[in-house]
């Protein structure tokens, strides 16, 4: 019986990197994309990059939620928080996302009352414990994140909660991957993908990745090995001429998704006709906003958020890297005017995104090529 | 014994929004579970879409909900 320790062994990691090895063929460039930022962490994190062949190349995709915020609607958020009468409740990751004016954590500082939680069934505690004020929960994330906040939604409607509200920022998989393979600038070989997504989603909504364009899906999970074995999986696949969707991570995910979890939010969201993603701009259908049903409970409505949009500064090149068209230290700000401390986009703030993997963990390696190049 | 690389105080995955904690159902009251995590963190954790739950089951939780079950893998 098996879980999730066995999946970091490190002499069975080096036997599957050998096998990749093994079916390389050396006079071909293999481009892999890894969709999720989570995976684009395990990589760095663990070395992964430096156990492939150079001629196998992993280019980030755009699955961290917080960096593919717009700056706009972080400044929307900055807008409520600052309303006297409003506690606004948001992941950790968002207090330092910057807007045009500063994070939620300068406003904080000045006297606004935004507080950090881990769910947001904790923002509807707030919400409980304090009657007379109106507690906000700024929601983000993928298909992932989404059924927690149609779970909190749910109870909040049961209770029939007046105070609690929800400033709806989740975002889908799909419509971006397909923006990405209909971009003329960009050229993929394979899609490693989204693990924790797919529990959800299940492996079915990959199917346009091989039918509509001719690239093989493997759904991975994030333990190192599950990444290696999705690269081996996806190199089969490209050596044998196949094409298909393939699920590395069956021990959690199910080829149908979590039914229940799609069930709730259906009842709670609807589709967006369109939304603005950081890098890739506005795509149809790719972000969720609550449902008629749940109107009452919708801070857009509440507080008639206008829908700004604000560009990104100008030294910012968290667009190109999104895209997979600059790798994280090819951006001109990268480690210099943007750093983990004083990040400058949205990809140096999140832990998932992929500067911040690429500072924390992946400059050793950049270091040595670019010393090897010049020397 | 789970994996320690996420855990429920771990700073990247409490608020990523798309990393996922395994964690051990210790004890169940209603719609919600007491969890553990792999470093013995515990947390209450709402697990109705994963429904139904047993104590010792091993469910995958993002932002204080179960989305899912890490099944067995036989040899």
């Amino acid at each position: 019986m098996k879980y999730v320790d066995e999946f970091r062994n490190g002499e069975l990691a080096r036997a599957v990197a050998a096998e990749i090895a093994s079916i390389t063929d050396p006079g071909r460039h293999y481009k892999l994309m890894e969709i999720c930022g989570g995976h684009t962490h395990t990589i760095y994190r663990h070395g992964i990059k430096d156990l492939l062949p150079d001629q196998v190349e992993l280019v980030h995709g755009p699955g961290c939620p917080v960096c593919v915020l717009p700056m706009g609607r972080v400044d929307e958020g900055i807008a409520i928080a600052e309303r006297p009468e409003v506690i606004f409740t948001c992941f950790g990751d968002m207090m330092r996302v910057p807007g045009s004016r500063g994070n939620l954590l300068e406003i904080k500082a000045e006297g606004a009352d935004v507080r950090m939680v881990y769910s947001p069934l904790d923002a509807l505690r707030i919400a409980r414990e304090n009657p007379d004020r109106e507690v906000v929960f700024y929601a983000i994330g993928f298909e992932t994140t989404a059924p927690s906040t149609a779970l909190t939604l749910q109870r909040a409607k049961k209770e029939s909660l007046e105070n609690f509200t929800v400033f709806c920022n989740h975002v889908t998989i799909v419509p971006p991957v397909r923006a990405l393979l209909d971009s003329p600038d960009l050229r993929l070989d394979a899609f490693i993908g989204p693990g924790h997504v797919s529990t959800v989603i299940g492996c079915r909504p990959y199917g346009f990745m091989p039918e509509d364009y001719g690239k093989p899906c493997v759904v991975a999970g994030f333990e190192p090995l599950d990444l290696l074995q999705s690269v081996l999986m996806l190199m089969h696949q490209l050596r044998d001429g196949r094409c298909e969707v393939e699920n590395q991570y069956s021990r959690i995910v199910p080829w149908e998704g979590n039914l229940a979890a799609l069930k709730s939010m259906a009842e709670v969201f609807e589709l967006r006709p369109y939304f603005e993603w950081r890098g890739l701009g506005f795509i149809a259908q790719s972000a969720l906003k609550l449902s008629e049903a749940y109107a009452d409970f919708d801070a857009e409505l509440r507080y008639s958020v206008p829908g700004v949009r604000v560009a990104d500064p100008k030294a910012c090149q968290c667009g190109e890297v999104l895209k997979g068209v600059l790798k994280p230290p090819e951006c001109k700000v990268f480690g210099t005017a943007c750093t983990p401390e004083k990040p400058l986009g949205a990809l140096m703030v999140s832990s998932e995104g992929a500067c911040a993997a690429y500072y924390n963990f992946g400059r050793k390696s950049y270091e040595k090529v670019e010393i090897g190049t010049k020397g | 014994m789970l994996s320690p690389s996420c855990t429920l105080d771990h700073d990247g995955c409490v608020v990523c929004s798309d990393a996922g904690v395994p964690v051990r159902v210790v004890s169940i009251e209603g719609d919600d579970a007491l969890c553990e995590d792999g470093v013995g963190n515990r947390s209450g954790i709402a697990v109705e879409l994963v429904a139904p739950v047993a104590v010792g089951d091993i469910l995958l939780t993002h932002g204080g909900v179960a989305i899912g079950k890490v099944e067995e893998v036989r040899e």
